[in-house]
């Protein structure tokens, strides 16, 4: 089982180091789990290791829930979401909320102008938008900027953030361990009281992340525009950013009805981690938060990719060096093969003795880097993706067949067995890794129980790899790596001035 | 909190709502229990050859990380060999130990989930070791194979260098790393920090050369080494002194002068062309040393500027105005050598002229007036209150007080860092950024389509416009 080489340099020393009484970093001992009568789920994990602790709520929706006139309504809201309460970020919501009424019936007069496209009257659209840039102005006097910033900032908080991703949204922040008490009172009046002011300055702001994440950014362009083209049936294909039009006729109507279709506790996780009593957590998460009714589970979506049925291939033209991403359809996380997805993601793509690094990158030198991983979401089924940077003279046809070749000898040859093993004992060493960090616990409870239903996930995973055989990894790679299935994408260099041959 | 949530179910039902409502907290004047953080200690102790450890266990996980900080980096590189540390930094590692060839050594460590790692920057090359207790003795005798008896294998030198030479052709494909890099080659042009490797540079280093530049600098008089999590004192320190404790330095140790930049505050504004629609904004000036009196004054400074989401510059350009996702300002703090103030954004082209006007006369205003009461202590609370948040892994514990030790800070340093943040006043603060402030100064640097700009780049002074395809 063990590598010669092991034995030999094991050989010249003495074993100085027992394994010691540690190795007690078993999650399924440590996890503390509770939902409340509202359908809230708390998972915690108690760990005294610094007097701070990280507090994460995922809500079980992302931009894979929106319908088609509101994509990118799940990210901006996210945004939205940081500014205030009825009580928090204002000096006086009663005088503020007829302003914020007239600042959306102004906007949604000038959204309806501006669907006219070319027929829209050009005074009347000029008008509009001075005039609500006029009452955002004029908002302004009842607002107190980024309170929420302001309060976590002066008592300590570090990291305090959210993402959107295509299955879900996350709330984040890590706090001196006797300040918990103030997140759920921020997070709280945030679930029950949110005001979405300052909107269509903050869509501004997202237009500007767009721009700098994807627009001024070949290889994201490529990105963007290769796992759309994955895509004709299921919303996995749109960006979880939107397209620019997409963000454009987006109002505070839309991201306060998707608000209220979802952000309800029964669609929420919360994971608590570090310095804490969990009796006292759960007891502190019922005061603040077990009043909130809950609302309409997040729906399934209904939509199903249709079958592939022929190579699909994307290329963006760029100013910039040649990238190449190979994607194959597959399976939805938990579904029985994704697992053997996994392993052949570590075999191929894991550290320097991977297969791909070996071949394309220290043996062949076609490339500088290449990396395997499952995209664009994890809750549905997904795309195991390849992506290469070709090296000079190299070219990303070069890349591609040699990729391909290595996928073919996957179908051909068994997997060694020390290859498996190699991903087991790395899995044996992730298991302990992630036990170290509070913030890393709570990511990854909240993850799996979001995406796979338990964070039991975590626990049961290693075993089940365990038992995945070569014969299976053949099977599955004859299964999905075939030309049917099979995106390509390519970034082509720009020749700056003339066209593009 | 148990105890009050006991007297709430003791109320009647039907005021319990109005019970509820007074027990929850107001966040804008909650009180909370008190918090005693200790700055955790770890252990110094000289191996026999004077190499400092710094220990601190932790066996809470099944892991040991290791680290040796040592003297060294890219500020040493010969001007014709630029690269040359930085190679020398990844073959270390990459290239193999006398007894394994690259491959073997790939193969040894990654079937351990072991991990030895080399990488050096500007002025700290690091060799780091993250191994399970159980692989321990194996991937500790590995790790200082890495650092003493390192193969350079030619082969594997030649894929570094060709990946290298990949990234340089590659090297203007993101334009916020354009702009950053350019920013950097302004700000320090005449001084080693402001050297960038290029193909005919990285094409003339040798093998020799990383081995020469090896034997100078990873020596056990010029670095400290870090242990923490999972391990036996005893056990680990025998263990350190047999493999890495015998070895002895060679000759005199010799850390060639670096020449100081002087201080020059000379506005410039350079121009990078590339066909996108947004644009990206860089400038700053020199700033200060870690030695710097204002130093703390700085750190404040840092924050109400542009260091935090309610920082001026983001209040004022992305929350006010929409014009940017991403807005900031930083003080780079010298150790070693002078450092940096620079500030940073992205905005589309229509915007480029009006956004560098908002963040110059942002950062000119603080110089004017002194700041508020509330943003002081705004400023002051939240670098305090999170100050802890330093020192949550046994790991960082130990880099923290090795890297003290490292750049010659004072031992007191982070003990009483907070004091010190404490003691700052607005009259401070309205010095320093006096003292230290140069808008008129500024390196422009602007990566973007001037057909789209709102005004011509030249309204902020001779725009030099860079030749990207000839490097």
């Amino acid at each position: 089982m063990m590598q010669p080489v092991v034995k030999t340099i094991a050989g010249l020393f003495l074993l100085l180091f027992i394994a010691s009484q540690a190795g007690a970093a078993n999650l399924e001992d440590k996890v503390v789990e509770h939902t409340f009568k509202n359908g809230l789920k708390l998972l915690m994990v108690e760990r005294h290791s610094s007097p701070t602790v990280s507090a994460w709520i995922r809500f079980k929706v992302g931009s894979v829930h929106e319908r088609s006139d509101e994509r990118g309504i799940a990210h901006l809201l996210e945004h939205m979401l940081f500014k205030g309460t009825k009580t928090l970020g204002t000096r006086d919501y009663g005088a503020e909320a007829p302003l914020l009424e007239k600042i959306e019936e102004t906007a949604q007069r000038m959204l309806a102008e501006e669907a006219k496209g070319g027929g829209a009257d050009k005074a009347t659209l000029a008008g509009l938008r001075a005039e609500l840039a006029r009452l955002e102005k004029q908002a302004e006097q009842y607002v107190i900027k980024d309170e929420f910033f302001d309060l976590y900032a002066r008592n300590g908080g570090s990291g305090y953030n959210a993402f959107t991703s295509r299955d879900g949204t996350t709330y984040l922040i890590s706090l001196p361990a006797n300040k918990l008490e103030l997140w759920a009172a921020i997070e709280s009046d945030r679930m029950k009281n949110p005001v979405l002011r300052e909107f269509y300055t903050e869509r501004s702001v997202v237009m500007e992340e767009r721009r700098r994440s994807y627009d001024a950014e070949p290889s994201s362009k490529l990105w963007e525009t290769f796992v759309a083209a994955a895509y004709q049936t299921h919303p996995y294909g749109q960006p979880t950013i939107g397209w620019s039009s997409d963000i454009r006729q987006l109002s505070r109507t839309k991201a306060e009805s998707f608000l209220k279709r979802y952000y309800a506790p029964n669609n929420a996780i919360i994971a608590v981690v570090g310095d804490i009593r969990p009796a006292a957590t759960i007891a502190l998460v019922e005061r603040y938060f077990g009043d909130i009714p809950p609302g309409t589970p997040v729906p399934e979506v209904a939509a199903q990719e249709e079958l592939q049925q022929g190579e699909r291939r994307v290329e963006v033209l760029g100013d910039a060096e040649p990238e190449l991403i190979i994607g194959f359809h597959k399976t939805a996380l938990g579904a029985a093969d994704d697992e053997v997805f996994d392993l052949i993601s570590s075999v191929l793509g894991q550290g320097r003795t991977s297969r791909l690094y070996r071949s394309l990158v220290l043996e062949k030198q076609l490339a500088t880097q290449v990396s395997v991983f499952d995209a664009p979401g994890n809750r549905y089924p997904n795309l195991f993706v390849l992506y290469a940077s070709p090296r000079a003279p190299h070219t990303a046809a070069e890349v591609e067949q040699a990729l391909l070749a290595e996928l073919e000898r996957l179908k051909k040859e068994p997997v060694s067995q020390q290859e498996l093993q190699q991903v087991l004992n790395q899995l044996e060493f992730e298991e302990a890794r992630r036990m170290g960090t509070n913030g890393g616990l709570a990511r990854n409870l909240t993850e799996y129980e979001a995406i796979a239903g338990s964070w039991r996930y975590l626990t049961t995973y290693r075993a089940k790899l365990t038992k995945i055989t070569p014969a299976a990894i053949q099977r599955v790679a004859q299964q999905y790596f075939t030309r049917e299935n099979r995106m390509v994408g390519t970034l082509v260099t720009k020749k700056p001035g003339g066209a593009q041959k | 909190m148990k105890l009050r949530v006991l007297l709430v179910g003791l109320v009647s039902f039907f005021c319990l709502s109005a019970a509820y409502a007074a027990e929850l907290a107001n966040p804008r004047n909650m009180t909370f229990p008190a918090l005693s953080f200790n700055i955790p200690k770890a252990e110094r102790v000289l191996l026999q050859n004077g190499i400092p450890v710094y220990l601190l266990q932790d066996h809470e996980l099944p892991i040991v990380t290791i680290s040796a900080l040592i003297h060294t980096g890219s500020v040493y590189d010969p001007a014709d060999k630029s690269g040359l540390a930085v190679l020398t930094g990844s073959q270390l590692r990459g290239g193999g130990t006398k007894e394994l060839a690259p491959a073997a050594l790939d193969a040894e460590l990654e079937f351990m989930a072991s991990s030895v790692e080399s990488s050096f920057g500007s002025d700290l090359g690091t060799v780091s070791l993250t191994s399970l207790t159980k692989n321990l003795d194996l991937t500790l005798q590995l790790f200082s194979d890495v650092l003493f008896r390192p193969r350079f294998d030619e082969k594997r030198l030649e894929v570094a260098r060709r990946q290298a030479l990949e990234m340089i052709r590659r090297q203007n494909d993101d334009p916020k790393e354009l702009g950053d890099r350019e920013l950097q080659k302004v700000l320090y042009a005449g001084h080693p920090l402001g050297v960038i490797p290029t193909a005919a540079t990285v094409s003339a280093v040798k093998r020799s050369d990383l081995q020469a530049f090896h034997q100078r600098f990873v020596r056990p008089d010029n670095m400290i080494l870090t242990v923490a999590g999972d391990f036996d004192r005893t056990r680990m320190l025998a263990a350190l002194n047999r493999l890495i404790g015998q070895i002895k330095p060679e000759g005199r140790l010799q850390l060639p002068d670096i020449p100081q930049l002087k201080l020059r505050f000379e506005p410039a504004v350079l121009y990078a062309p590339k066909q996108v629609n947004q644009s990206v904004i860089r400038l700053g000036h020199l700033g200060i040393t870690k030695e710097d009196p204002d130093l703390y004054a700085i750190r404040v400074l840092d924050f109400i500027l542009g260091g935090s989401f309610t920082s001026r510059l983001m209040m004022e350009i992305r929350t006010n105005q929409g014009l940017a996702y991403n807005v900031g300002s930083h003080f780079d703090v010298g150790r070693h050598f002078i450092g940096s103030f620079t500030a940073e954004t992205e905005t589309k082209a229509e915007a480029t002229a009006k956004t560098i006007g908002l963040m110059t006369s942002i950062i000119a205003a603080i110089r004017t007036e002194p700041v508020s009461e509330q943003e002081l202590k705004l400023a002051k609370d939240s670098i305090i209150n999170s100050f802890l948040f330093g020192f949550t892994t046994p790991a960082s514990i130990v880099v923290q007080q090795a890297r003290l030790e490292f750049y010659g800070y004072q031992p007191d340093y982070l003990e009483r860092y907070r004091e010190r943040i404490a003691a700052v006043t607005r009259e401070d603060l309205l010095q320093a950024a006096k003292k230290h402030l140069h808008p008129e100064a500024f390196k422009l640097v602007v990566v973007g389509d001037q057909k789209g700009f709102d005004k011509p780049l030249s309204s902020f002074g001779t725009v030099t416009t860079l030749d990207l395809k000839s490097e």
